[in-house]
């Protein structure tokens, strides 16, 4: 028999406060704010212990009573806990003594940080009695939704704009998805896919189910304090899309303070945004409450390209609160970022990382982040993924006939 | 307001939108007009002006059709027209 937890309590407007039912709901009826879940924390603080967390098997559910599923997980028991990498070649080349990578690139199945949230949208749909899965990507969630559900045994619509690139496509197709390609406008596909998401029974991920869904990325945080050996570092740097992330952190951060888990002290959240779709970095830029949207992203980070941040808002609240900064590295930045993590720590990263390396590098030479001060870089997704982006820009194989004189030849040569 | 909404619910589509004005239409009465011009009720549950960006929630009850044409008429406006749910498509 399942045991219910009453960790978590009710959905709770994130402007107005008003509590909601623990159901397939994501708006606010008063205000159309978003909701999120609210927790029992005196209770899980009776029972959640440092002990206990350690005694479980190494993924995210080691952190369970702090993520939104009343029963046990059924979805994603291979996700998470990533290895956090001590990266001294990388803080030799950025010219400081403590950096981190907390590397998402080798999340199970589907090297992305995704399967978290995904693992927790799907575990906790299940529990709500939905047997359809969905969401709406271009690229790193549909994959996530598409592998996660074939593994759970549920059945998945992944919504893409039709003009997707085929590798992309593809990763969906694979896992026997059902892919739906709309034709149309970005702000269309939009359209139609919320028109869905209302319309049908299904638990579109991040939709009706996106409060739960987003609770997952929290498991990232956990595991940063966890292998520090429980302890804040003095800066963490996240890539911004949505802005869901950067938020989703601070939130783990500050819970796990709350249940006595860390010490609490200092610790600046910074995010990082490409410069062709930057509306959260210009807006914190410019000391703005209100996102200004970007309605043509022009980057090749394409996963980061959202125009109109739905947690914007949150996100500069984030850095506010935190003492932190926000970056915006232009393309060749991002490629240079790409390239200089794989040099020093041999991760490949996808476009996103190459931001966050970029925007690292900046707020070291403007002295937002200091020499003897330790830094978090949240490395979100495998290089793997956006191969377009450094092609032609990592150099070319030398290529020379089976003999050996050439090869000496070719050593002997400066260029 | 929310007797008006109600009624209008039984029978028609409601649609629940985030309205970004640019700059330049910041000082038009748009939801005014809208609700002149075409057969839906309009309900605005949050607002944020600054000068440089106007930011709306609005409830619209309608007929499908009728919903589908004030949206096309705020969009030649240059408002720009979201679901609540904003950007349903992720990375």
């Amino acid at each position: 028999m399942k045991v219910k937890h009453g960790f978590f309590t009710s959905l709770k407007c994130r402007e107005c406060g008003r509590h909601y039912p623990k159901e397939a709901l994501h708006v606010c009826e008063f205000c159309f704010g978003p909701l999120e879940v609210d927790y029992d924390y005196d209770l899980i603080k009776t029972v959640l212990t440092r002990d206990k967390i350690q005694s479980r098997p190494t993924n995210m559910w080691r952190y369970r009573e702090l993520l939104p599923i009343e029963g046990e997980p059924t979805i994603g028991f291979q996700v998470g806990f990533t290895p956090l990498v001590k990266a001294d070649r990388l803080a030799k080349r950025l010219g400081l003594r403590e950096v981190w990578v907390k590397n998402d690139t080798v999340n199970y199945p589907t090297l992305s940080f995704k399967d978290r949230v995904v693992s927790v949208a799907l575990s906790r749909a299940r529990e709500l009695g939905f047997e359809i899965v969905a969401c709406a990507s271009t690229g790193n969630l549909a994959n996530s939704v598409a592998a996660n559900a074939a593994s759970g045994g549920l059945k998945s619509y992944v919504f893409i704009p039709a003009d997707l690139e085929t590798g992309k496509v593809l990763g969906s197709l694979v896992y026997g998805t059902n892919v739906i390609g709309i034709r149309g406008t970005y702000d269309a596909v939009n359209r139609l896919c919320s028109e869905i998401a209302g319309k049908y029974g299904w638990a579109f991920v991040n939709v009706n189910i996106r409060p739960y869904y987003a609770e997952g990325s929290k498991s990232l945080g956990y595991e940063i304090v966890e292998q520090l050996g429980w302890r804040l570092p003095d800066h963490v740097v996240v890539p911004m899309a949505g802005g869901s992330l950067i938020t989703k952190i601070h939130k783990s951060f500050k819970e796990f303070v709350k249940l006595g888990l860390v010490d609490e002290r200092e610790c600046r959240i910074h995010g990082a945004q490409a410069e062709g779709c930057a509306p959260i970095v210009n807006a914190m830029k410019i000391g703005a409450d209100i996102i200004k949207p970007v309605s043509k992203p022009q980057t090749i980070v394409k996963s980061l390209a959202i125009g109109n941040p739905a947690d914007g808002f949150y996100s500069i609240q984030t850095m506010r609160q935190t003492g932190g900064w926000a970056e915006n590295p232009d393309d060749t930045e991002v490629v240079a970022g790409i390239r200089l993590l794989a040099e020093t720590e041999g991760i490949f990263a996808e476009t996103a990382g190459g931001v966050t390396v970029a925007a690292t590098k900046r707020l070291v030479e403007d002295g937002r982040i200091k020499s003897n001060e330790s830094l978090v870089l949240c490395i979100t997704g495998h290089g793997l993924k956006t191969q377009e982006a450094v092609a032609n820009k990592c150099g070319e194989a030398r290529v020379i006939g089976p003999h050996l004189r050439e090869f000496l030849a070719l050593l002997d040569r400066k260029d | 307001m929310a007797k008006t909404t109600k009624a209008a619910k039984s029978a028609n589509e409601i649609k629940r939108l985030w309205l970004t004005y640019p700059k330049k239409a910041i000082q038009r009465p748009a939801i005014y007009e809208l609700g002149h011009k075409f057969k839906v009720v309009t309900n605005i549950r949050q607002a944020s002006v600054t000068e440089e960006v106007g930011i709306v929630s609005l409830e619209l009850v309608g007929e499908r059709t009728e919903i589908k044409k004030a949206i096309k008429w705020l969009e030649g406006l240059g408002i720009k027209v979201e679901p609540v749910e904003i950007n349903v498509i992720e990375g």
